[in-house]
């Protein structure tokens, strides 16, 4: 069931089943979800020394959006800041009825124009990758199926963001919004063997999956069944070789 | 257990869980001591909370025991089985016997007696007119549940529900939203520092879970700040690994 609302809204976004673009996804958000804007802020922080996620490239549907992402980056507070903390959406009906929440950013976001603002943290665990922000010129609720295609485009955004990253296009998404995936445990295996962070532990997953044909999900089973392992940076992977022959 | 021991038992199971609900409350220390005390005061094997995605996918949040093949069967019961006659109708389902009821989930009880099951129930997790997820129960004898069993088991489903709400009972619709994706969020994080553990001192996944929750327990800590600083390397791994090893020699 969700899969198949995944799989319709993906073939919304793209032509010949491909990965979407960021801001393919931001323009559905608009026609589709009842909002005015929306924006996504992609952070960018592969080959950073250890800084922390740093600001990327911004996408917004038009100048309020775009200047919301500005607001919350100027005053250091607002509702993807918070989104982050939580690892949770921030959905705010009405900002106006909760100014003390942001005394910097609220007024201004509502001078702006915006009246009510939902935002999506776009994570895979412990990996940043941005955040979807949404904003309409009315208050009122994001509820019920809206609420869960947004979800899914928040999805659909998060894939685009590791495509622009990697530039491998993969149709199984299934692992994204599953918590048990296999993905997410060989993530932190790979990053041990590799010393390296999750990012890139799942970079790697993914590309090892884009050379040998495979979907991830498959990739990843091997790991977890310790039958690969990643090693150095410039060789790709091996297959277990002796540890993995061991039937462990 | 006597009517009398199983009653103190209760009282301390609630009392324990209403001092996670502090300050720095951390939602997956709560439901992973809910889950394991559900199991022993249902006297039933396993528990499992179940949470929707919010897009139309449900899934474990947490469980009174985190064996692999468990989890799975948790899973697939989301599919077909219990868990997900609950969800549709919104009230408990039960099966005393799966092999009986073999009609009735053909899929999920073949499943379930490979794991070593005999009986599953499922109960609402509700907030107003939602079910936001199941408290579901397996059994590895054939045994029904009573009344107060089903009275006791609809308590813990109730309990689950504010735990995932963080106490915020009676606050906005949007609320229950935020906190079911951060729920999930969390749990991707404990994966991804399962990983980080098994990998490190070559454990099993269940095993990394057990050091992740015992390690948090034993020092105060939530579950889930802790996962963070494993998954993201703030925590060094071998200082969770050389606690265990120690508890290891001197057991």
């Amino acid at each position: 069931m969700a899969e198949d609302r995944r799989r319709q809204l993906r073939a919304a976004l793209t032509i010949d089943g491909s990965a979407p673009e960021v801001t393919a996804v931001c323009e559905r958000c608009v026609t589709h979800l009842s909002v005015s804007g929306a924006g996504v802020t992609v952070l960018s922080h592969i080959g950073a020394n250890g800084d922390g996620p740093q600001r990327g490239l911004v996408h917004a549907t038009n100048d309020v959006s775009s200047g919301l992402e500005d607001l919350q980056l100027t005053v250091g507070e607002g509702p993807c800041l918070d989104a982050f903390a939580t690892g949770g959406p921030v959905l705010i009906s009405d900002l106006a009825t909760d100014p003390a929440r942001w005394p910097g950013f609220g007024p201004a976001a509502l001078e702006l124009g915006a009246a009510a603002l939902f935002s999506f943290p776009l994570t895979i665990g412990v990996v940043r990758l941005g955040s979807l922000d949404l904003y309409r010129d009315a208050p009122g609720p994001m509820a019920g199926v809206t609420f869960s295609d947004a979800l899914l485009l928040a999805d659909l955004a998060t894939e685009a963001i590791v495509h622009d990253l990697d530039g491998h296009a993969t149709e199984d998404l299934s692992w994204l919004a599953n918590p048990h995936a296999e993905v997410h445990q060989a993530s932190g295996m790979v990053q041990v063997q590799l010393g390296s962070s999750t990012e890139v532990a799942l970079l790697r997953l993914r590309s090892y999956a884009y050379q040998h044909e495979l979907s991830v999900t498959e990739v990843a089973h091997q790991v977890v069944t310790r039958r690969l392992r990643f090693t150095g940076e410039d060789d790709p992977a091996q297959p277990g070789g002796e540890r993995g022959e061991r039937d462990r | 257990m006597t009517v009398t021991e199983r009653e103190q038992r209760l009282a301390q199971t609630f009392v324990a869980l209403s001092d996670t609900l502090v300050d720095d409350f951390d939602v997956m220390n709560f439901l992973s001591l809910l889950t394991e005390r559900a199991a022993e005061l249902l006297d039933v094997t396993a528990v499992g909370v179940i949470v929707s995605d919010q897009r139309g996918g449900w899934h474990p949040a947490a469980a009174s025991n985190e064996d692999v093949r468990l989890l799975e069967l948790f899973a697939s019961q989301t599919r077909e089985g219990p868990c997900q006659d609950c969800i549709r109708d919104s009230a408990a389902a039960y099966s005393a016997d799966l092999e009986t009821d073999r009609a009735r989930w053909p899929s999920f009880a073949e499943s379930a007696a490979k794991a070593g099951f005999r009986a599953a129930a499922a109960v609402p997790m509700r907030l107003r007119r939602e079910t936001i997820g199941a408290l579901t129960l397996l059994n590895r004898n054939a045994v029904g549940v009573s009344q107060s069993d089903a009275e006791l088991g609809q308590a813990f489903a109730d309990v689950a529900t504010v735990g995932i709400l963080h106490q915020r009972a009676a606050a906005r619709k949007e609320t229950v939203s935020e906190q079911l994706q951060a729920t999930l969020h969390h749990r991707v994080v404990i994966e991804q520092a399962k990983g980080v553990l098994a990998e490190s001192g070559d454990l099993s996944m269940q095993n990394g879970f057990e050091l992740l929750r015992d390690y948090a327990r034993s020092n105060g800590q939530g579950l889930t700040d802790l996962a963070h600083s494993i998954a993201d390397r703030t925590i060094d791994p071998h200082d969770l690994l050389t606690a265990y090893r120690l508890q290891q020699l001197s057991s």
